[in-house]
């Protein structure tokens, strides 16, 4: 172990020995990455899009008029804590008739109906669609489980906004892996071949350590200690770079009507942009000194 | 003078070989533990749809020194390569150092080459090392101890005259120094085998003596050598050494000892 630790490190200083070499190979591993990032930062970028504005399905339940407020809140506090629930609005009578004055002709213009109020509570739900081919059988339950609901007079529900939800996020699942996969198939071969083109540098050194009788992980591990090295700096100066270029372009589809704040790649992402050029270069590491 | 072994007199040509048994050999090829001794049966070596090496039989004792000549392209460095498992070896028998080349595993090529040392015309060092770390990658690569290797190291480096250059880069070496630090990393590990392919090709006649001198040095400490050349005058450097000449891939003439019924034997050089 130790042994094998002392070869990586000795793989860590030799990369030294060929700076410039080392500079373009970095540079180049890093220019592959950013490009991948950049894709993967859209298709997700994308993906939240079409998730937060077509890919749930909505329910208004309206309550009995004169229905017990204390009851109803109930109901409500139980709505919340319901599985894939993603947004909910909940009006009182009052509310929702200060809510509709206010969008008829201006504030108090329903002023008169206070006394009489004929609207019932009511609650806007928004629940994303579990994944699964089983969705319909799914809003049919949860639509015949809100209609049980003490007091709850009507559910509007519209099935087309559930069929084009679905149909949005299909378009998202089928599409954008295998997106992400082919981006992931170019950059390991792009910074594939760059390692191996790197390794031609240190191919005399590998030739000499052959011939005085180095076994073939006295050669490698220094390499693919070297080429993860490579593959982290690499990653890591991408994202660097990823970053920046984020924090310049947050803002800037975020005006009317678009509102588009555009998020960084989340956690999993990063990682995976990570591990597939350290992985990558540790590969072409492996292969430059095979040929 | 310079002794084979400079420091402890044991060879490292493979540390986890025990002394003194017979030789062992596996179906792998593996060493067996007695070595030095150099024998080609009928081995041939086509490259494309030429012969580099047609029917190649000899046999070199344990502490022997052999020439072999021959113009460019008559397979001297193509019989060079397959003695250190360079090249595979298709056709015919031949044993190197305890080795069986034609039965040779790929996983047992460097224990061949911890056995057999290579020198070559274009010294095949690491420019942008020191000597002290060029000569020191031969015991690297084996594991010997820091203490053990710099005592090595400094002593051959020594015996070679390059003690002022220990820390020089060889990049800003001249060729005569660049090749002596290639022998030095060749003779490091006390080999038993010394391969040399125009060791002083590329050297002035002045060098190429003090060359020789080392050469005729380690083999008159039981090192057997082979050492491939097309200069004729340092054959006369080495009295004793035998000559393989070879024409187009074939034995013309050799002093060495030839067997009844190999088809080479018109005469001796």
């Amino acid at each position: 172990m130790l042994r094998f630790l002392r070869l990586g490190w000795r793989g860590l200083r030799e990369m030294f020995l060929h700076p410039w070499a080392q500079l373009f190979t970095i540079s180049a591993v890093t220019m592959a990455a950013v490009l991948a990032g950049i894709f993967l930062l859209l298709l997700h970028n994308v993906n939240q899009e079409l998730i937060r504005n077509r890919g749930a399905v909505e329910f208004q339940v309206f309550w009995r008029e004169g229905a017990d407020m204390e009851q109803v809140r109930r109901e409500w506090q139980r709505l919340a804590a319901m599985d894939h629930l993603k947004e909910m609005e909940t009006f009182t009578p009052e509310q929702a008739l200060e809510g509709l004055s206010r969008d008829l002709s201006g504030q108090g213009a329903l002023d008169w109906l206070e006394e009489k109020n004929p609207l019932p509570a009511s609650a806007f739900l928004a629940f994303n669609i579990p994944p699964g081919d089983h969705s319909e059988i799914w809003a049919k339950g949860l639509l015949a489980e809100l209609r049980v609901l003490p007091d709850v007079r009507a559910v509007h529900y519209n099935p087309v906004q559930m069929d084009l939800a679905k149909s949005w996020l299909s378009v998202s699942r089928s599409v954008i892996w295998p997106v992400m996969g082919f981006l992931a198939l170019v950059v390991a071969l792009v910074v594939g071949n760059t390692v191996k083109l790197s390794m031609l540098t240190r191919r005399d050194e590998i030739e000499i350590l052959s011939l005085v009788g180095a076994r073939p992980w006295y050669i490698r591990a220094p390499l693919l200690a070297s080429g993860a090295f490579t593959g982290l700096a690499s990653s890591g100066l991408a994202l660097g770079l990823l970053r920046l270029l984020h924090l310049r372009l947050e803002h800037v589809l975020d005006f009317p009507p678009v509102f588009l704040v555009i998020s960084f790649l989340p956690m999993e992402h990063c990682l995976l942009l990570t591990g597939v050029v350290t992985a990558v270069c540790m590969a072409g590491s492996w292969v430059g000194v095979r040929q | 003078m310079i002794s084979p072994c400079p420091v402890r007199g044991k060879s490292l040509a493979n540390k986890e070989e025990a002394p003194g048994k017979p030789p062992r050999f596996t179906k792998s090829g593996r060493a067996g533990t007695e070595f030095g001794m150099v024998e080609f049966k009928r081995v041939s070596y086509v490259f494309g749809s030429s012969w580099a090496l047609k029917d190649v039989s000899f046999t070199l004792e344990k502490g022997g020194f052999l020439f072999l000549t021959g113009h460019s392209g008559a397979g001297k460095t193509t019989l060079l390569r397959l003695l250190y498992a360079g090249l595979p070896l298709h056709r015919g028998r031949a044993t190197v150092a305890g080795f069986e080349l034609h039965k040779l595993r790929r996983r047992h090529v460097p224990e061949l080459r911890r056995r057999v040392s290579v020198v070559f015309q274009d010294f095949k060092i690491l420019p942008q090392r020191t000597v002290f770390e060029n000569v020191a990658l031969a015991l690297e690569v084996r594991g010997v101890t820091r203490q053990h290797m710099e005592r090595r190291v400094r002593a051959i480096v020594r015996a070679l005259g390059l003690e002022s250059k220990s820390y020089t880069r060889c990049a800003h070496l001249s060729g005569g120094e660049q090749q002596r630090v290639a022998i030095a990393r060749s003779m490091v590990v006390n080999p038993k085998l010394i391969l040399a392919d125009e060791p002083t090709g590329n050297l002035d006649a002045d060098l190429t003596t003090d060359l020789m001198n080392i050469f005729k040095q380690f083999h008159s400490y039981g090192a057997t050598v082979i050492m491939a050349t097309h200069n004729r005058t340092i054959l006369n450097m080495v009295p004793d050494a035998h000559i393989l000449h070879l024409e187009q891939g074939q034995v013309a003439e050799t002093t060495l000892p030839v067997e009844q019924d190999e088809p080479h034997t018109e005469g001796l050089l």
